[in-house]
């Protein structure tokens, strides 16, 4: 038992967590023919299977139960904040695999030349509001009900120590819906990920139907005409969205350390986080002199980085590997979705770059609170 | 006439019953049916016929209704909380406690508190399905933006709630979440290019006049704090939300009703 | 009779003159094709500003004139009362302020960490301070060293009053990064 705990807190270590997600997710949602092909190849389309919803449910179920029997574990899960958050795996998982089974089960149908589930034959297929929906929104409603009833009768709302501005609580965590920022928050800026980045979620999101301009799939399940879209949007909800606020609730410890989920919580536990920006391992230790005083000539480097990142990267993708997007979608939709694309990449990259590296800023002007 | 009228049928049949139902009795014929939605304010947010698939749960997950739904019992068990708390910081906190131990049936804040977050949930999981489905593609595409509106302001509504019991998870929440609004470029202090926004040595954007003082009227969190965000959780937040809400049903049967297969 | 009814309203005649503007068409008077315009746009114009002004009247409502906040300045006590090579906590909760003192005299230290807000934690082990909220670590100097913070923990204006009690002013900080530590009253010789 011992063993399997600290299998799974270091299973759970950030850099494996993600490294593992971001390289099996595409063979999940498969955003091109290729990684389709492998999907198929690899028998993961399996997941989307009656079998697999039982299987992976009962070991969610045993691997919570089996968790409650470990007090860290149990401490966390049962803060009554968090359970919301357990709630929400079991749901996302549940709902996910809805919406890709009936898209699988449509995908077969069309390539069969029959129409798809939701089909219907206007108008003799319409049914009634009254008394068909009603009905069916009336139980939904009082068994709704009847769930909050419960809910709020056996789990008392968290209320802790009368507010002290001068004692932070440690850790100090957001609302868990915002854990996601927080999470962004300790890689950027807060102008970036507290302004900016969220901002350009909202945007992003808002944009949607504008930037898709493929007509297939409008109004029933289905994956495969939609791969691409229907890719990136579950990495950005699944991975970018839900996987940190996974990582935020249930990994992220005392000092904002990271934790696994079997690991007690210890406010004393060091770990080495000196970061660098890219100014001080140019200079300093590529380099071997100081820092330049000017700060122009300090964060050259970086602001050409970013520049070409930025300015470069678009332009050269439209050219090459994203030639046939770049033809299908216009100047103006490709323009809006790669700077998108690219500024939402910039997160794992610099992810990653923290945890390697310790780098810290690729830009650093705190004279003028602009660091990127 | 031999036959017996019972007492719920002469009801149904009475000036009373057919003033407020119009058509009277129970609906049983096709065209009855049909105007029980017709001659309803709130059942009128529905079309009258709908595709047979509109009405399984495996297709809309009921997602958008519950979200509704939660909204009107956010409402409700928020109208109840606000005859107890005062929004003081002495007060908050001591009211918060008298909610749960000496009000009658004191689980309102919970019902508040859990429908707040499972609001957030079914608000996502309903976004999830209409990307899922397709449904944001013409003629859907500005119906989609306004529903990204109402989960940004869900989130929003959320939050402001957060510093209302002025315990410390409240504080620190509210204290993380106000200083982003710090660094907001140009207009925020700490923002970068605000030193730009400077005659001399006169800084115009400064502690005391940035949107984040606009957010908690001062330039440290405290009383002004708490009022405004109490203000905007009761009143601004849910007046917006409630503009929005009504394009979006009335988009829905604009754009079509429910999204099908063309 | 229909017919009749009709022509009797067809053809009655106006009983006033036609209006001015109708009949001559070079009278002074009259609202020519641009002065119409010009005064439509002068219309619009004050429209805008008045919509304008109005929405300036209502941001400028939130920014109130006085403010109710707690007093900036206080008195410390004497420099004898810190000893070298300390983190003396005793001013955290009433003053969010740390004073330390070293080998050459006092500072006063911000409690605020400089990323978001909370407060870190002063550790006496591991001689650092540590954010709870995002990880931000600071030395004992106020210098960030890792975590998210962009830059140093802020200093106060610390002086002596005549009574020899060290006053801080928090109204007045001190910043590293703009090389502000060596002003003469962000730092306490003693």
């Amino acid at each position: 038992m011992e063993g399997f705990k600290h299998l799974i807190d270091s299973l759970t270590k950030p850099t494996i967590l993600v490294t593992f997600t971001f390289i099996i997710f595409f063979f999940l949602f498969p955003p091109s023919d290729w990684f389709d092909k492998w999907h198929r190849r690899l028998r993961f389309n399996a997941l989307w299977g009656k079998k697999a919803l039982l299987i992976i449910n009962v070991l969610l179920v045993a691997f919570f139960i089996f968790g409650l029997g470990d007090p860290d574990f149990r401490a966390i899960v049962l803060k009554p904040d968090n359970v919301p958050i357990s709630g929400l795996i079991f749901l996302v998982f549940f709902f996910t695999w809805l919406s890709m089974n009936q898209a699988y089960k449509n995908d077969e149908l069309v390539e069969a030349g029959k129409p798809v589930d939701e089909h219907y034959d206007a108008p003799n297929d319409k049914v009634l509001v009254w008394p068909d929906l009603v009905y069916v929104e009336f139980i939904c409603l009082i068994l709704f009900s009847a769930f909050m009833m419960v809910w709020s009768i056996g789990l008392a709302a968290p209320l802790e120590e009368p507010a002290n501005p001068s004692e932070s609580p440690n850790p100090s965590k957001a609302p868990w819906y915002f854990l996601g920022l927080q999470e962004m928050l300790v890689y950027f800026d807060p102008w970036m990920a507290g302004v900016v980045l969220p901002s350009l979620i909202i945007v992003g999101l808002m944009a949607i139907p504008y930037m898709d301009n493929n007509p297939e799939g409008s109004g029933y399940y289905s994956y495969k005409d939609r791969k691409l879209s229907i890719a990136m949007f579950m990495f950005g909800w699944l991975v970018l969205w839900v996987l940190l606020i996974v990582i935020g609730t249930f990994l992220r410890g005392p000092n904002w350390n990271f934790f696994g989920p079997f690991e007690y919580w210890d406010s004393h536990k060091l770990e080495a986080l000196t970061n660098v920006n890219l100014s001080e391992f140019i200079y300093v230790k590529l380099f071997n002199t100081g820092l330049p005083g000017n700060i122009l000539l300090r964060e050259i480097w970086g602001l050409l980085i970013i520049l070409g990142y930025f300015m470069i990267l678009p332009p050269l993708l439209a050219k090459t590997w994203l030639k046939d997007m770049y033809l299908k979608m216009g100047v103006a939709r490709y323009s809006v979705f790669i700077v998108l694309i690219i500024t939402a990449l910039t997160l794992p990259i610099k992810m990653y770059l923290r945890w390697m590296f310790n780098l810290k800023y690729i830009i650093a002007i705190p004279e003028y609170f602009f660091n990127f | 006439m031999a036959e017996k009228k019972g007492l719920l049928k002469r009801l149904a049949e009475g000036q009373i019953w057919t003033s407020i139902f119009r058509g009277g009795g129970v609906p049983q014929s096709r065209r009855q049916r049909m105007m029980v939605v017709l001659n309803s304010v709130f059942l009128h947010l529905h079309p009258v016929r709908l595709p047979k698939h509109a009405v399984k749960l495996k297709f809309t997950w009921c997602m958008g209704g519950l979200s509704f739904f939660l909204f009107l019992i956010e409402t409700i068990s928020g109208i109840l909380l606000m005859f107890y708390y005062r929004p003081t910081i002495e007060y908050a906190y001591p009211d918060i406690i008298d909610l749960a131990e000496q009000v009658p049936f004191g689980i309102m804040r919970e019902v508040h508190r859990w429908g707040a977050h499972a609001m957030v949930i079914t608000v996502w999981l309903h976004m999830f399905r209409v990307f899922m489905t397709g449904s944001y593609k013409p003629p859907r595409e500005f119906n989609w933006s306004i529903g990204v509106i109402l989960l940004l302001l869900t989130l929003l509504l959320s939050f402001t709630g957060y510093l209302l019991p002025w315990d410390q998870l409240a504080i620190w929440a509210i204290t993380v979440g106000s200083n982003m609004a710090r660094a907001t470029p140009f207009l925020g202090h700490e923002g970068p290019g605000a030193a730009l926004l400077a005659i001399g040595d006169i800084n115009f954007v400064t502690v005391a006049s940035d949107v984040r003082f606009a957010l908690i009227g001062g330039r440290f969190l405290g009383e002004a704090t708490l009022l405004r965000f109490y203000v905007l959780h009761c009143i601004g937040l849910p007046f917006i939300i409630m503009i929005f809400m009504s394009v979006h049903f009335w988009r829905i049967r604009k754009d079509g009703g429910i999204s099908t297969p063309v | 009779m229909p017919d009749a009814n009709k022509k009797k309203t067809a053809t009655i005649k106006p009983v006033s003159p036609p209006p001015a503007a109708l009949s001559q068409a070079d009278d002074n008077t009259q609202v020519t094709r641009r002065s119409f315009f010009s005064w439509l746009s002068l219309g619009w114009l004050a429209f805008v500003a008045a919509t304008g002004g109005f929405f300036t009247m209502m941001l400028r409502f939130f920014f109130p004139n006085v403010l109710f906040e707690p007093v900036q300045t206080f008195r410390a006590g004497y420099p004898e009362d810190y000893e070298a090579g300390e983190v003396d906590l005793r001013w955290k909760a009433k003053y969010a302020t740390w004073i330390i003192r070293n080998d050459e005299g006092i500072y006063a230290l911000s409690t605020t960490c400089t990323h978001l807000g909370c407060t870190p934690n002063w550790l006496v082990a591991e001689q650092k301070f540590k954010c709870p909220c995002h990880g931000s670590g600071f030395r004992k100097t106020g210098i960030n060293f890792e975590g998210p913070a962009p830059r140093p923990l802020e200093r106060f204006r610390i002086v002596l009053a005549d009574d020899g009690q060290i006053v801080i002013d928090k109204t007045k900080k001190y910043q590293q990064e703009k090389g502000q530590w060596g002003d003469p009253e962000a730092f306490l010789k003693v």
